[in-house]
């Protein structure tokens, strides 16, 4: 089993192993020459791990220097933000909506992928083509249309109205934003689920069924621990992007819908204030890495029973 | 020791040019044929129709001084503190907010050489040591004359009392305070604006507060013209263009001129620009009186040269905020108390734009 689990992260360990059995004949100079292009393969990396260190690392050092460089050296930047009421606020805020943003992409996300997986190609192709064009419309337009739908006299609330039912209030609320944040990143959370979920075997659950289970109990002990690794994976990466939201916000939400990229805004573009930007920015880093951290072994143990159960 | 060494030269050049100039008084709108020939500008706004018509205004000077004008932008003073702290200065004329200016006046900002430009047009008390002003505008109290048939608010006062006045609120959010605004708001409170204190900023965030938490902050320009248009807000803190626009699109809205705060657009030219003067022929040559109508008629933003009569249609002539009546009516806002203020203000604003 741990050899073909193996066996699935790629070539090169395969063929390594494979080589490593016989250390005779003609055999060994490929085998030199493979330790000597394994030993090269780093270099492949090389030019992402340049524009990583460049656009991302550098860029990152400076802001976070400057939180403790300016106006003086010290801690006064951090002193600030956690002494100052309304950060503490904004921050928790923060991870709330995304954290919501999430549920609710997971919750929407995990039957349309399953969907995805089980209906023909042309319908597939469908399916992927609603998940992809909101990528190609512009965030602000597509927020937009979510203030025209949302908005008291819109869309939403003059169906609502026609039932005979009172106005909803959406538009400037933490609703409204989730709502808003959702749509924008449920493709991040879609995509990685259908790349698992496609590559779970569905005789599997016709097993299940044979051997008696309920088709619910086959969905909550097979299919779901085999979903799980794509879940973990787009939940990650809906929610570490939500947390840096910041145009959807702005335009669907209300004072208390203020995130933190919004007072980062503030302290940088109108007060000029780099230092205590950039000490936001560090918090909100430092903080995602904590969750991420204790979220971590969350994610790991549904994959090893899950590959136990394979 | 760069800093000191381009503060030389740009000091050099200053004494040189006032020497050639100093027979010639600059005449606003005026600029010599060919003087700027091989020369680019960089001119910074804040894009749109607005930065277009800025352009348009330029077109007479750009023709006869030869020069070549690039546009960049929008403005941000964050990455101007990033080309000053450099060294490497791109933008030559910046239009700004009104704030700027004054806060960062010799940090960020030249302080301007006067006989170069010829202010002797312009609206009293717009001139401050780092700028001219690039238009006007204003922020007018608009309310839904179906809502208030027999009784429309009259006043801030009105504006800030939702007791005799029911109905949501919209003001600006956009992320700068609006000094004239939360002076209104002590005001409406029972506040005095004489001998302002920073505990005064507090009595008037409170009285904003007192709105009640269905108040929207908008956020853009576009968004307050929405706001109206659909009916979602019942009075509106307003920019005066937007405010036209929305009832040119036959929105039922209608301004109170009563204290409509005066804001302005500033010209400035950065620290350490490669060609100050060239910068100066531009801002000039920018406030003549043409050049004022040239921006009016296109960007219906108010000009700033006294004897500047736009041709432009009704709607655009009653929003313009230069004639007699309206100047009479217009608040000024304490500059000096908010340029003193500006950080502790801004954190107690942004505190309210945050929910707290």
């Amino acid at each position: 089993m741990e050899r073909a689990d193996g066996g699935q992260l790629g070539p090169l360990p395969v063929a390594a192993s494979a080589t490593g059995s016989r250390d005779t004949g003609p055999a060994a100079a490929a085998d030199d020459r493979w330790r000597w292009f394994r030993g090269q393969a780093f270099w492949l990396v090389a030019p992402a791990l340049l524009l990583l260190v460049v656009c991302l690392g550098l860029p990152l050092a400076i802001v976070t220097l400057r939180s403790f460089s300016e106006p003086q050296w010290g801690w006064q930047n951090y002193v600030w933000f956690f002494g100052t009421p309304v950060n503490l606020t904004v921050l928790q805020r923060t991870f709330a909506i995304s954290a919501w943003v999430t549920l609710v992409c997971v919750i929407a996300g995990y039957p349309y992928a399953y969907v995805m997986t089980v209906v023909g190609p042309k319908m597939r192709l469908v399916l992927i083509l609603c998940v992809l064009v909101p990528f190609w419309v512009s965030g602000v337009v597509r927020t937009l249309a979510w203030v025209i739908l949302l908005q008291d006299s819109g869309v939403i609330n003059s169906v609502i109205r026609s039932l005979g039912l009172g106005p909803v209030k959406l538009i400037r609320t933490q609703t409204g934003v989730v709502i808003g944040m959702a749509q924008v990143l449920l493709p991040f959370m879609i995509l990685p689920l259908y790349s698992v979920m496609k590559a779970i075997d569905l005789r599997l659950l016709q097993a299940a069924r044979s051997l008696g289970a309920s088709p619910a109990r086959a969905f909550a002990q097979v299919y779901l621990p085999l979903s799980l690794p794509g879940v973990y994976a787009g939940a990650i990466i809906v929610f570490i992007l939500a947390l840096g939201f910041y145009i959807t916000p702005a335009l669907l939400g209300g004072p208390r819908s203020t995130m933190l990229s919004t007072l980062i805004q503030n302290q940088v573009l109108s007060l000029l204030n780099w230092g205590r930007g950039g000490a936001m920015g560090v918090v909100l880093l430092i903080a995602t890495f904590i969750l991420l951290a204790l979220a971590a072994p969350l994610s790991r143990q549904p994959h090893k029973t899950g590959s136990r159960r394979q | 020791m760069r800093i000191r060494i381009g503060q030389g030269i740009a000091f050099g050049l200053l004494m040189m040019t006032t020497a050639a100039l100093a027979q010639s008084k600059p005449v606003a709108g005026e600029v010599a044929e060919g003087s700027l020939k091989g020369k680019t500008l960089t001119f910074v706004s804040y894009g749109g129709i607005y930065q277009d018509g800025q352009i348009a205004a330029l077109k007479e000077f750009v023709d006869k001084s030869g020069v070549k004008l690039l546009s960049d932008g929008p403005t941000e003073i964050s990455k101007l503190q990033a080309q000053v702290e450099s060294g490497n200065v791109t933008w030559d004329v910046v239009d700004t907010g009104d704030f700027p200016p004054y806060v960062y006046c010799g940090k960020l900002f030249q302080k301007l050489d006067f006989s170069k430009i010829d202010t002797s047009n312009i609206p009293e008390g717009q001139i401050s040591e780092c700028s001219v002003p690039a238009m006007n505008y204003g922020v007018v109290l608009m309310y839904n004359t179906e809502k208030y048939k027999d009784n429309p608010p009259k006043s801030w006062k009105d504006f800030f009392d939702v007791e005799k006045f029911p109905g949501s609120r919209a003001l600006e959010g956009s992320g700068d305070l609006s000094g004239g605004m939360i002076e209104q708001a002590l005001l409406a409170a029972g506040g005095s604006v004489e001998n302002m204190t920073v505990a005064d900023i507090d009595k008037a965030v409170e009285k904003v507060k007192s709105l009640g938490p269905d108040t929207i902050f908008w956020k853009t320009g576009a968004d307050s013209q929405q706001l109206a248009e659909s009916g979602e807000a019942d009075m509106i803190a307003m920019w005066t263009g937007r405010a036209m626009t929305t009832v040119k699109n036959g929105a039922k809205y209608t301004p109170v001129w009563q204290d409509w705060l005066v804001v302005m657009d500033q010209m400035t030219i950065p620290m350490g620009v490669k060609d100050a003067d060239a910068a100066y022929a531009l801002i000039n040559a920018y406030v003549g009186k043409s050049a004022q109508e040239t921006l009016a008629k296109t960007t219906s933003y108010t000009p700033i040269h006294k004897d500047a009569k736009p041709q432009v249609d009704e709607v655009t002539a009653a929003f313009m905020t230069n004639t007699p009546d309206k100047l009479k009516l217009g608040y000024q806002q304490n500059i000096k108390f908010w340029v003193q203020n500006f950080e502790v203000a801004n954190e107690k604003w942004n505190a309210l734009m945050a929910g707290n």
